[in-house]
C-alpha cells in the first residue's frame, strides 16, 4: 500500500524537527551549548596534553638535529675521558659531544631573578669545530660578511666563540626581543650563579635556533662545561649516521637503526648506553601519562553531562509531540522514519554543538595550557607549551566522539517515539503524564552498576593506567544516575511536610509540581548530581591528599633552611649549588649543620625516575623520612650505611613492584650495579619514583658532584628568616642562591600542590555549568508545559511574585536534591579515586579525610546557583500567565 | 713546507685578539737552535705553529704510480687557557690527507680539524706521536735496518675516499734548513722557523683511493717545522718544491710572493748531497719560472703546473711537470683554504749530467684575497 503521507523527508525534518528547535530557543541553546562545552573540553584537554609533550619533543627534535643515536651516561652524563676510547663510534658516523642545559636570562628587571618570572633559555654547548653537519646553524652576522667574499671568513669572531669562556651565540629572535647585538653583554643565571657573557654571534632563525621561540643560546662545549660546572663530563655524545636524516622517517631505516643501536650497545663500556634521541621524548611522555590520563578522564565528564542534555532534549521533544507523532504515524510514516527523525534531531544538536565546541576548544586550550604549564614545568619538564594548532584531525575527533554519542544518548527517546501508536493522535491533547512511573528495573540496574563498580575497583591497572578504576567510577556514576528517580520518589514522600512548614504554600506547590515531574526531572537531576558528585569526589580526594601532604611535609621537612640553585631544576637540566656558596653559608654562626643532597635523573626500566643522594645519618637523626616498611626501617637503614643499599619511595615501589628485600639494578658510571632495597618511605613530591642512596655509596659510584640543594640546621631559638636574610647578604656578587625557610618551603609545596589541582577544579566547574544549563532548560520546559496550571494559579489568586517564588523554590529543590545525591555518589567516587586511581597511576597512599567546610560551602553554593538558574524560567513563568490572561 | 694559510690566518687573527694574557706566551724561533734527534721529531708545544708534512711518490708492484700527502698541523690558539675545561682550546689540530692517481686522473682528499679536548687529538712532546682522531703519525716500535737504533715512522690516515697506511725509514740524516738552526721567513727577527727535512725516506705500505687498495713502495719527503710567527703582511703566498733527483741529491726550494708581485728576498732553499750534507741556497742562488701550462680551479684560482728551476752555481737546470693537473686541495667550504699540492716529475741537468727525479710542488695564495687578511684589515 502506498503511504498517503507524501511529504518528502527533508521537508518533514525541517518542519517537524528544525522548526520546533528554532522555536524553543532556550532549550536548544542550552543543549547545543552543553554539547559544545563537552566537546570543547575534550578537545582542549587533548590539545593541552599534546602541548606539554609536543613542546618537549619539538625542542628535542630541533636540537637533536640529524642525530640518529646518542650515547648517554647514568644520570651524570658521560665521563669525557671515555671519548678517545669511543673513537670506534666514527665507524657509524660523525660524533659530537653535547652539554645541554637551561638558564635564566637576567635582565635589568629584578623580576628576572624571581623563580616564577624568570625567562628560561635553552643552552647547547657543542664542539663548534665539529658540529656543523649535525645541526643547521646559520650564523647571521658571520654569514653577512661572508657573502661579500667567500674567503673573508671572520676568523677572529670564530676564534672568540671558540676560546672565550664568556662567548655566547644567540638567536636572531632573542636579539630582536631583548635588543642584543654583537658585543652586548648578556647575563645568565645558571644554578646559583649569575654569569656575564658577551654576544659574539647571531644565529639565523633556523635549525635549533627555532627552539623555545628563539630562547636558545649556543656556546662552545668548553665554555658550557665551565658555565654549568660540568668539568670532566659531557651530557651525551650525539652520533650522526652517514645518512642520518632518513633514518628517523622510513620504516626500513628504523630497522637499520635498531641493529646499529644494538651493535653500538654491545661495544660500549660499562656505565654508558646508546639510545635514539626520541627515546627521551617517549620517556617524558610516559612520565606525563598518568597526569594526562587523569585530565582526559575529567574532560569526559563534561561531555557526558552534555550528552545527558541531548537525551533530555530529545525526550522532551518526543513527549511533547506524542500526539503529532501519532498523527504522522496515522498518515503512514513508518516507525523507522520516526526513529530517524528524532535521531536527526540529536544529530542536528550534535553538529551545532561540535561546530561551536571546536571554536571554544581553542580558547579553553589556551586557558588550560596556562593552568597546566606551571604544573608540568614545576613537576616534570621545562618546555614552552603553546597549544598546537587545531587541524582537521581534531575536527574528525570531535565528530567521531560527539556524533555517535549524541545518537546513542538520543536512541532511547527516539525508540520510544517510534513506538508511539497511530492511536496517540486520537487521544487528548495533554497526555504529558508520563509512562515512566517508577520502574523497579531502574533500581535493579542502579544496584547492578554499583556492584560492578565495586568489583572493578578490585582489579589492578593495565600498564600504569587505572583503566578499571575509571570504569568503576563511570559505573558508580551511571548506577547513581539510575537510582535518581527512586531517590526522588522517596524524597518526595518524606519532603512534603517539611516544605509545607518551611516554605508555605509556594513550597507545597513546588513540591507537588516537582513530584509530578519526577520522571522528566530525573534526567536533569541525574546530570547535575553526576557532575556534583565528581566535584565532591575530587574535593574529598584533593582534601585528603592535601591533608596527607601537609602531614608528610611536617614530618619530612625538618631542616630550618633550604638552599637551592636560583633556577629551578627540571628533567634534563641539572642545576646545582656551588661549593663556594656552601662554604660561605657554613660560616654563619647560627648554622649547626649543613646537609647536602644531590638528585640525578635515573633511567629505570626505560622510565625516568630520580636518584637522590643524601646522608642517611642526618635523615635518621633528624627524623626526616616517614617509612612505610619495614616496621624497623630506622634500625635497618642505619645498620646498612656503607653497603650497596637504597631506600625507595612509595610511588617507586608501587610502580615497579619493588619492596624492601628486593634488589634493583641501577645504572651507574661504573656500570649497572645491583642495590638492595632496605626500606620504602612515603613521598608525595614526585610520582616518578625516587631511589635514595647514602652519600658515601653515591660518591663511590658517581664521584663527587655539586649538590642540588643543601639543608641547613640552625641553633635552637634562632629566627630562620633573620638567618636567611643574613645569608643572602653574605653571598658574593654573582651568586643567587635560593634560600627558603622551613615555613616558606611548606607554603611553597602547598602552593605547587594547589596549582596542580587548579585545572581539576576548572574542568569540574565547566561540568557543573553544563549541568546548570540543563536545570534551567528543564525548568523552562516544565514552565512552558504548565502554562494552564500556572494560569489557573494566577486566576485563583496567586500573584506574580508567588509564581516566581514557586519556580525558584523548585530550582533550589532540584539543586539541593542533586547535591544530596551528588554527595552520596561523590563519596563512593572519592573512594575509587583515592584507593584505586591514585594508587594505580601515581602510587601514593592518601589518608582519607573529608574537607567538611568546603563541602558545606559548596553545597550552599550549589543551591544558590541552581536558584539563580531558576530565575529566568521563573520570570518567564510569571510573564506567561499574563500573556495567557489576554 | 707549508700550506699553512689557514693556520696563519688563525695565528694572525688571534694575535690581534684583545685578551692575550701577558704571562706565559709563545716562544720565537731564535738563531743558534741546536737540533737533536729523535727528540726534535716530537712536538714543541711552546711554539705556536708546528707541522709534520709528508709527501711521497710511490708505486705499486706493476709500476702504477701514486702520490700522497699527509700533514699534521698544530696551531697554538691560547697558550694557557683560563678555562680549566679539557675542551678549552690551547691548540687546534688540523690534518690534511690527499692521494693522487695519475693513471686514473684522480685526486682525493680529506681533512680533520679537531681540538685537543680529552685526548681527541694531540702531539706528544716527549716522543714523536701526533694524532687527530684515528689519524696518526709517529715513531713505531720497529727499527730501521742498518741505522743504529733509529725507529721507523708510521703514517695512518683513512678518509672517505683516500687512505694511507705506511711505514717509513728515515733514510738520510735530517737536513737542517736555513742557517744557524733557523730559517728566516720575514724581515723582522723572530719571523722565522726551526725547519728540518727527511729528504729521502724509503716508504712501504698501502694506499687506498675510492675504496681500492694498493700495495706500494717508494720515496717520501718529510718536513717538520715549528715557529711562532713568520709571515709578514705583504707576503701573499709561496711556491715550494721538494725534489728527489736520480743522482741521489735532493733539493728544497721556496719562493715567497709579495702582494706587489715581487719576490721576497727571504726565499731560500737547501741542496742535499748523496751523503746528506746540506748547502743553503739564498734567494739569489736560484730562479723559479712558471711555464705555460696552468690548472684553472672552479674557484677561480689559476696555478702554473709547469716550471723551470735554475741554480747556476750548482749547474742545475730542471724542468718541472706534473702527471696530474688537478691536485688542488680545496677546503673552501670548511676552512676557507685552497692550495695546490701535488706530485711532480723533473728532468734536466745536474752538474753537467742528465738527471731525472720526482717530488712535490706546493702553491699557495692563488685563491682568495689573503693579502687583506695578512695586512690585518
Amino acid at each position: 500500500m502506498k503511504p498517503a503521507f507524501t511529504l518528502r523527508r527533508g521537508r518533514l525534518f525541517r518542519q517537524f524537527i528544525i522548526r520546533p528547535l528554532l522555536a524553543e530557543q532556550i532549550r536548544t541553546i542550552t543543549t547545543v551549548l552543553g554539547v559544545s562545552l563537552g566537546i570543547a573540553v575534550v578537545i582542549a584537554i587533548q590539545l593541552t596534553n599534546a602541548s606539554s609533550v609536543r613542546g618537549f619533543e619539538t625542542a628535542l627534535e630541533t636540537v637533536a638535529g640529524k642525530t640518529a643515536v646518542e650515547i648517554i651516561g647514568s644520570g651524570t652524563g658521560v665521563d669525557e675521558t671515555l671519548m678517545p676510547q669511543l673513537g670506534w663510534l666514527r665507524e657509524y658516523g660523525i660524533i659530537s659531544p653535547v652539554i645541554e642545559g637551561s638558564a635564566a636570562l637576567v635582565t635589568a628587571d629584578p623580576r628576572s631573578l624571581s623563580r616564577r618570572q624568570m625567562e628560561a633559555v635553552k643552552i647547547l654547548g657543542i664542539d663548534i669545530l665539529r658540529d656543523q653537519p649535525f645541526r643547521d646553524y646559520q650564523l647571521l652576522e658571520i654569514e653577512k660578511r661572508n657573502h661579500e667574499r667567500a674567503t673573508d671568513f671572520n676568523t677572529q669572531q670564530f676564534l672568540e666563540i671558540l676560546t672565550s669562556p664568556q662567548t655566547v651565540v644567540i638567536t636572531e629572535k632573542l636579539a630582536a626581543r631583548r635588543s642584543y647585538s654583537l658585543g652586548s653583554e648578556l647575563k645568565l643565571m645558571i644554578g646559583d650563579r649569575v654569569l656575564p657573557f658577551v654576544v659574539r654571534g647571531i644565529l639565523k632563525n633556523e635549525g635549533p635556533a627555532r627552539v623555545l621561540d628563539g630562547n636558545f643560546i649556543m656556546m662552545d662545549i668548553a665554555a658550557a662545561q665551565l658555565a654549568f660546572d660540568r668539568l670532566g663530563r659531557v651530557d651525551r655524545i650525539d652520533v650522526l649516521l652517514p645518512d642520518g636524516a632518513p633514518l628517523r622517517q622510513g620504516y626500513g631505516g628504523q630497522a637499520d637503526i635498531e641493529q646499529t643501536l644494538q651493535a653500538i650497545a654491545k661495544r660500549l663500556p660499562a656505565g654508558v648506553f646508546a639510545q635514539r634521541p626520541s627515546r627521551r621524548g617517549e620517556q617524558v611522555e610516559t612520565m606525563l601519562a598518568a597526569f594526562h590520563t587523569n585530565l582526559t578522564a575529567l574532560s569526559w565528564i563534561a561531555l557526558i553531562v552534555g550528552l545527558f542534555l541531548v537525551y533530555n532534549t530529545v525526550t522532551i521533544s518526543v513527549v511533547a509531540r506524542r500526539q503529532e507523532i501519532g498523527t504522522l504515524r496515522a498518515l503512514g510514516l513508518t516507525r523507522n522514519k520516526v526513529l530517524l527523525l528524532f535521531l536527526g534531531e540529536a544529530a542536528a544538536l550534535a553538529v551545532a554543538g561540535i561546530a561551536i565546541g571546536l571554536g571554544l576548544a581553542r580558547l579553553l586550550a589556551d586557558a588550560a595550557v596556562t593552568m597546566t604549564a606551571s604544573t608540568v614545568s614545576t613537576l616534570y619538564i621545562a618546555a614552552v607549551s603553546a597549544p598546537p594548532d587545531m587541524n582537521i584531525g581534531h575536527l574528525w575527533t570531535a565528530i567521531a566522539i560527539g556524533l555517535p554519542l549524541s545518537l546513542v544518548a538520543a536512541a532511547i527517546p527516539a525508540l520510544e517515539a517510534s513506538r508511539v501508536p497511530p492511536t496517540a493522535a486520537m487521544r487528548g491533547h495533554d497526555t504529558l503524564d508520563m509512562r515512566v512511573r517508577f520502574k523497579p528495573a531502574a533500581l535493579i540496574a542502579g544496584f547492578t552498576f554499583l556492584i560492578a563498580a565495586y568489583a572493578l575497583a578490585q582489579l589492578g591497572p593495565i600498564g600504569r593506567r587505572p583503566v578499571f578504576g575509571y570504569m568503576a567510577s563511570f559505573a558508580i556514576v551511571i548506577g547513581g544516575a539510575f537510582l535518581v528517580p527512586a531517590i526522588m520518589y522517596f524524597l518526595a514522600k518524606i519532603g512534603r511536610l517539611v516544605l509545607r512548614r518551611r516554605l508555605g504554600v509556594e513550597g507545597l506547590l513546588a513540591h507537588a509540581n516537582l513530584t509530578s515531574a519526577i520522571p522528566r526531572l530525573s534526567i536533569s537531576v541525574a546530570a547535575l548530581a553526576v557532575s556534583l558528585s565528581m566535584m565532591v569526589a575530587i574535593a574529598v580526594m584533593i582534601g585528603s591528599f592535601r591533608d596527607t601532604v601537609v602531614y608528610w611535609v611536617g614530618q619530612t621537612l625538618k631542616a630550618d633552611l633550604f638552599i637551592g640553585p636560583g633556577i629551578r631544576p627540571t628533567v634534563g637540566s641539572e642545576q646545582t649549588v656551588s661549593e663556594d656558596v656552601i662554604a660561605t653559608l657554613a660560616t654563619h654562626p647560627d648554622v649547626v649543620a649543613l646537609d647536602r643532597f644531590r638528585n640525578v635523573d635515573l633511567i629505570f626500566e626505560n622510565n625516568l625516575a630520580v636518584l637522590g643522594a643524601g646522608s642517611f645519618d642526618v635523615v635518621l637523626d633528624y627524623g626526616g623520612l616517614l617509612f612505610k616498611s619495614p616496621a624497623n626501617a630506622r634500625e635497618v637503614v642505619r645498620g646498612s650505611i656503607g653497603q650497596d643499599v637504597v631506600i625507595i619511595s612509595e610511588p617507586f615501589a608501587t610502580r615497579y613492584r619493588k619492596r624492601d628485600g628486593d634488589t634493583i639494578d641501577i645504572p651507574t658510571p661504573k656500570g649497572v650495579m645491583p642495590f638492595k632495597v632496605v626500606a620504602v618511605y612515603y613521598d608525595y613530591a614526585s610520582d616518578r619514583g625516587v631511589v635514595i642512596m647514602d652519600r658515601g655509596t653515591f660518591r663511590k659510584y658517581f664521584g663527587e658532584l655539586s649538590p642540588s640543594g643543601v639543608a641547613a640546621y640552625l641553633k635552637p631559638n634562632v629566627d630562620p628568616e633573620k638567618v636567611r636574610s643574613e645569608m643572602l647578604g653574605m653571598l658574593a656578587e654573582g651568586h643567587r642562591a635560593f634560600i627558603m625557610s622551613n615555613s616558606t618551603l611548606r607554603g611553597e609545596i602547598l602552593k605547587v600542590f594547589d596549582s596542580t589541582f587548579a585545572i581539576t577544579y576548572a574542568l569540574e566547574l565547566i561540568a557543573i555549568a553544563v549541568a546548570m544549563l540543563g536545570v534551567a532548560g528543564t525548568l523552562l520546559t516544565l514552565v512552558l508545559e504548565r502554562r494552564r496550571e500556572l494560569s489557573l494559579l494566577r486566576l485563583t489568586g496567586a500573584d506574580r511574585r508567588q509564581v516566581r517564588r514557586m519556580v525558584i523554590i523548585e530550582a533550589a529543590l532540584i539543586g539541593a536534591v542533586s547535591q544530596g545525591i551528588g554527595l552520596a555518589v561523590g563519596f563512593g567516587l572519592s573512594l575509587v579515586l583515592i584507593y584505586v586511581i591514585n594508587v594505580q597511576s601515581f602510587g601514593w597512599t592518601i589518608q582519607f579525610h573529608v574537607p567538611l567546610a568546603f563541602l558545606i560551602q559548596a553545597s550552599i553554593a550549589v543551591v544558590i546557583a541552581t536558584s539563580i538558574a531558576g530565575i529566568y524560567p521563573a520570570r518567564r513563568a510569571a510573564q506567561l500567565v499574563l500573556s495567557h490572561d489576554e | 713546507m707549508m700550506s699553512k694559510v689557514f693556520i696563519a690566518m688563525l695565528a694572525l687573527a688571534f694575535g690581534q685578539a684583545p685578551s692575550p694574557k701577558p704571562q706565559a706566551t709563545w716562544q720565537e724561533a731564535k738563531a743558534g737552535y741546536v737540533f737533536s734527534f729523535p727528540r726534535d721529531h716530537a712536538a714543541h708545544p711552546d711554539f705556536k705553529i708546528e707541522w709534520w708534512y709528508y709527501t711521497g711518490n710511490v708505486s705499486a708492484a706493476d709500476g702504477r704510480r701514486f702520490g700522497y700527502q699527509v700533514t699534521f698541523f698544530r696551531v697554538g690558539i691560547d697558550h694557557t687557557p683560563a678555562n680549566p675545561s679539557k675542551w678549552a682550546v690551547r691548540d687546534l689540530y688540523m690534518t690534511h690527507l690527499a692521494v693522487s692517481d695519475p693513471k686514473g686522473q684522480r685526486y682525493r682528499y680529506d681533512e680533520k680539524l679537531t681540538r685537543g679536548g680529552p685526548g681527541l687529538a694531540g702531539a706528544k712532546a716527549d716522543t714523536y706521536y701526533t694524532w687527530n682522531d684515528d689519524w696518526s703519525a709517529g715513531l713505531t716500535g720497529s727499527r730501521e735496518p742498518g741505522a743504529g737504533n733509529r725507529a721507523r715512522h708510521a703514517l695512518k690516515a683513512a678518509g672517505k675516499n683516500a687512505g694511507i697506511d705506511l711505514v717509513l725509514d728515515e733514510g738520510k740524516t735530517p737536513a737542517i734548513n736555513g742557517i744557524n738552526g733557523i730559517n728566516q721567513k720575514g724581515a723582522r727577527e723572530g719571523n722565522a722557523s726551526h725547519y728540518y727535512s727527511l729528504t729521502r725516506m724509503p716508504t712501504k705500505g698501502t694506499i687506498t683511493i675510492d675504496g681500492e687498495r694498493f700495495e706500494v713502495s717508494g720515496l717520501t719527503w718529510m718536513d717538520h717545522e715549528f715557529s711562532t710567527s713568520f709571515l709578514e703582511p705583504e707576503q701573499r703566498g709561496w711556491d715550494w718544491f721538494s725534489i728527489q733527483l736520480s743522482d741521489n741529491r735532493e733539493l728544497m726550494l721556496y719562493r715567497m710572493r709579495r702582494a706587489d708581485g715581487s719576490h721576497d728576498p727571504r726565499s731560500s732553499g737547501t741542496l742535499v748531497d748523496a751523503s746528506g750534507r746540506t748547502t743553503h741556497l739564498t734567494n739569489t742562488d736560484f730562479t723559479l719560472t712558471p711555464g705555460r701550462s696552468t690548472f684553472k680551479s672552479t674557484n677561480g684560482a689559476i696555478y702554473p703546473t709547469e716550471w723551470t728551476v735554475s741554480i747556476p752555481k750548482h749547474k742545475i737546470d730542471l724542468t718541472v711537470t706534473t702527471p696530474l693537473a688537478d691536485q688542488e686541495l680545496s677546503l673552501v667550504q670548511s676552512t676557507g683554504v685552497a692550495y695546490w699540492e701535488g706530485m711532480i716529475d723533473v728532468a734536466g741537468q745536474s752538474g753537467g749530467q742528465a738527471v731525472r727525479g720526482s717530488g712535490y710542488l706546493e702553491m699557495t695564495g692563488y685563491y682568495g684575497s689573503l693579502g687583506r687578511i695578512f695586512s690585518g684589515s
